[in-house]
């Protein structure tokens, strides 16, 4: 029964993003626009380019990848540290920290409903329009079950980041300069906007070992790999869970410190 | 009562711009952090560019340098948005909480008194690598170099900024009517990406959309071919500067009518 | 005297979007909108003279907010019509705006982050305040509150008593014609709210300043207000003299008695005994609330001499705090 106290928070979260139903209509509009620059500008290289296959990636590969990106980022991005750094502006953590749950999960939770709720209405819809329209780009197979397993490890990588940066916001004034930092590092380094493959060589090399690519590139590479070899499949989804537990053990150890530190002095 | 004219709102501004830098060096942290913030976003972004645009000479028609000369005009154009109406971001807050009515009760105009609250000098920085790119793109496309051309720079770079004033303007102005006007912002807030390409790359359809229902268009593309392509100036280049003033007017009556309608919440 | 304020039957309207509840609510309004009307001000008319001090009270949601909005020209009236001045506030915002200082008990419309000279100056240029009557209104405010230590101090650090302060000497600093408060003295400590009202009362008389004041402390009311103005849902149920006011409960009177052993208890057996008034007890004094059209103090207090041992009494007016309560809750017939 434990876990109906935080499905509590989900069906709150569901109701609350139904309501701005504005809302949803403008994120597709925006969406929409998005990735029409996107086809022409791409649609633009892969002409001056001269050729079907730039970097390994056709021209329909690519678009794919970058819808999928997109669709991705609109469910993932929780604005979860606007949401931390507003608490703690305005004191409302203390609020927060009374309540009967671990505040790391008290949010998670809170934004699971969201989650949910932008799944089913923004990264499906796209998923299965990307997929008729493509018709059969997107490889049908246990890839999809790769690809599941590997969008959960993503959101918590994702999740994790977006709580450090948060606590940051315990030392600094800054959410926006904080906010903006991460937003634009994990966009451009994860492959979000750019697919890594188009990176330059030593750069890439540098993004591996970084843990930005296990949210976006890590996902829509598996799921555009038709016929996977056993190695690449472990090799991606066993970078992302060392990824994933070693982010959220950071996360953990770095808010206990900071709150500790922030008690100490009263702040 | 003596007529409150251009002479009284500028001495006002400059007092309460005054007052607003004094107070932000205050808070010296936030400041240095959003700095560094914006010079990420900028860096990011020029990296960005030279992954995709690295290795071809030219995108329809579009020279590298032409390419990163429209990137830096649409960086000095958006300049002013960022600077002299990033209070816009707020205006959703306040009006959300009921803040907002304390700029209902003054003698001055409600828009010109609200956005002289903030003056955001992070924008500074956007200017300074907007006039490197610009200068160096000028430099390299060996474009030459006379007074009339400056002029022309000048107003049509001034005219260009008025029309991402007034999309923002627009865009926020909607939180007078709808609950999560956030999404509303953020969209407008993206076309500023969208700016820095050649219009050419679009097909018809959309090359109107961007032309004439949201005038992107008009942030970088048309004004710069004053510039960089003096022997065949479209008519639209020319007309962008009534155009740019005619928008900005429009959103100021979008921006009074909801302001004006606002009732504000609570008591 | 001459009239400030005219209102003539305004009434005021909303549109509220009527919300569902539960998930299945939710759905429904994502593809559906319905509306309705809610009647925030009914047919309200009032006339205020200049100097005039006004109580404008009433329940929460009775209107009030709506009524100070239409007359400092945020919002415009559904029906009826509003000269502030000789102005109609709505379409004249910034020149109403020049004859009126406006302050919400709760929010400062002062610039957060600066010492208050340094928003007295801001405003002193948006007001185009001249130089001599600037000079003299600082003057008058140091002969009335001791200023120096505020003047110089953000506003972000001041306590909530100093900032209301300097919020009040703000809307004064133009020399403006009506004064509007809204609760001034909301979350005040005694000592704060005794400062702020000598303040108002003070400018009052200085200037000759017309105030509407909002609050539910009746202490305010006591301390400032001749007139008061009393609405409830939107309609108006009283505007006369305070005294006055008194007069529809002018038969009324508090007996107050102290009495041996549990006074909770003996409060209940004093109802019994008395069923027609009003019995309660604090920690001092059992209260009986007289009607002396029914019976004489005299003789109540004769006949619990009876059964119990008096050892102290008192004989009180009603408060207005009661009588705003009872008109609160049964109207003024």
């Amino acid at each position: 029964m434990k876990l109906k106290k935080y499905l509590v928070l989900t069906r709150a979260g569901i109701m609350e993003t139904l309501q701005f139903r504005l809302s949803f209509v403008v994120m597709v509009i925006g969406n929409l626009l998005y990735l029409i620059v996107v086809y022409f500008l791409w649609d633009a290289i892969y002409e001056s380019a001269g050729t079907d296959v730039v970097n390994g990636m056709t021209f329909s590969d690519t678009l794919i990848y970058l819808v999928l990106a997109t669709a991705l980022f609109n469910f993932m991005e929780m604005y979860a540290v606007w949401e931390i750094g507003r608490s703690i502006q305005s004191g409302k953590i203390v609020l927060d920290l009374l309540k009967p749950m671990e505040y790391r999960k008290y949010l998670f939770w809170s934004f699971s409903g969201s989650f949910i709720a932008k799944f089913l209405l923004t990264f499906l819809p796209t998923f299965i329009a990307v997929a008729i329209v493509t018709n059969g780009a997107i490889p049908m197979g246990i890839n999809l079950l790769y690809f599941v397993l590997s969008v959960v490890m993503a959101v918590s990588i994702n999740y994790s980041i977006d709580f450090i940066v948060g606590t940051i916001c315990l030392y600094t004034e800054s959410i926006w300069g904080i906010n903006i930092m991460k937003q634009v590092i994990v966009l451009l380094l994860s492959g979000a906007t750019i697919p890594l493959a188009f990176f330059p060589d030593t750069l890439r090399t540098v993004v591996n070992y970084l843990p930005f690519q296990s949210i976006y590139n890590a996902p829509l590479t598996i799921l555009l790999d038709g016929a996977p070899t056993a190695e690449t499949v472990l090799t991606t989804l066993g970078t992302q869970l060392i990824w994933c537990i070693v982010m959220m053990v950071i996360s953990k150890l770095f808010w206990k410190v900071s709150l500790r530190q922030i008690t100490v002095n009263g702040g | 009562m003596k007529r409150k004219g251009l002479r009284f709102y500028a001495k006002i501004y400059c007092k309460i711009l005054a007052q607003d830098l004094k107070s932000k060096m205050s808070y010296r942290a936030d400041f240095i952090i959003s700095t560094i913030g914006m010079i990420f976003t900028n860096v990011a972004g020029f990296i960005s560019f030279w992954i995709l645009f690295r290795n071809f000479p030219s995108i329809k028609g579009w020279s590298y340098h032409e390419m990163l000369f429209l990137y830096g005009f649409s960086l000095i154009s958006l300049t002013p948005v960022q600077c002299f109406f990033d209070n816009n971001w707020s205006l959703r807050q306040n009006v959300y909480t009921g803040d907002f009515i304390k700029y209902c009760f003054r003698p001055i105009n409600m828009f010109f008194y609200y956005q002289s609250e903030v003056f955001d000098i992070k924008g500074l920085g956007q200017l300074a690598f907007g006039l490197v790119t610009l200068i160096y793109s000028w430099i390299k496309l060996g474009l030459g170099f006379t007074p009339l051309m400056l002029l022309k720079l000048i107003v049509f770079l001034i005219t260009a900024s008025l029309i991402m004033i007034a999309l923002q303007n627009a865009a926020a102005a909607t939180c007078f009517w709808i609950q999560n006007s956030f999404y509303v912002l953020d969209l407008a807030y993206r076309f500023r990406d969208y700016a820095k390409y050649p219009i050419t790359i679009f097909s018809s359809v959309f090359r109107f959309i961007f032309t004439f229902l949201m005038p992107i268009a008009f942030i970088a593309y048309y004004p710069s071919l004053v510039i960089l392509r003096p022997e065949k100036v479209p008519v639209l280049s020319w007309l962008s500067p009534v155009i740019g003033i005619a928008f900005f007017w429009l959103s100021y009556k979008i921006w009074m009518h909801g302001a004006k309608n606002y009732s504000g919440t609570g008591s | 005297m001459s009239a400030i304020i005219e209102i003539k039957n305004v009434s005021k309207e909303f549109k509220v979007l009527n919300r569902h509840e539960g998930l299945k609510g939710s759905l429904k309004d994502l593809f559906s909108r319905d509306y309705k009307t809610v009647r925030a001000v009914d047919n309200i008319s009032m006339t205020i003279q200049q100097g005039e001090i006004v109580g404008y009270l009433g329940p929460n949601g009775a209107g009030k907010s709506t009524t100070i909005k239409m007359m400092t020209g945020v919002l415009e009236p559904t029906s009826g019509e509003i000269l502030v001045g000789g102005n109609v506030p709505y379409n004249n915002r910034s020149k109403n705006a020049q004859e009126i200082g406006v302050v919400f008990g709760q929010r400062s419309q002062l610039w957060w982050a600066l010492p208050l000279v340094e928003s007295f100056k801001l405003l002193k240029d948006i007001y185009q305040i001249p130089d001599e009557k600037y000079d003299s209104i600082l003057k008058l405010y140091r002969s009335l509150v001791d200023i120096e230590p505020l003047l110089h101090k953000p506003v972000r650090q001041m306590s909530l008593g100093q900032r209301t302060l300097s919020d009040i000497l703000a809307a004064f600093l133009h020399d403006p014609k009506i004064v509007f408060l809204d609760e001034p003295t909301i979350g005040l400590d005694v000592s704060m709210k005794a400062k702020i009202r000598t303040l108002i009362h003070a400018l009052n008389k200085e200037k000759n300043t017309t105030v509407i004041l909002t609050t539910h402390d009746m202490g305010d009311v006591d301390a400032l207000c001749r007139r008061i103005v009393i609405i409830d849902k939107g309609k108006m149920l009283y505007d006369n003299d305070i005294e006055h006011l008194k007069g529809f409960f002018g038969s009324y009177r508090t007996l107050k008695i102290r009495i041996d052993g549990d006074l909770k208890e003996q409060s209940e057996l004093i109802q019994k005994e008395l069923p027609e008034f009003s019995v309660s007890a604090d920690d001092e004094w059992i209260s009986v609330l007289v009607d002396e059209e029914k019976a004489k103090v005299i003789d109540v207090l004769g006949k619990l001499q009876h059964s119990y041992n008096i050892r102290d009494m008192q004989l009180e007016e009603i408060s207005t705090e009661e009588v705003i309560k009872k008109i609160y809750e049964e109207g003024v017939q």
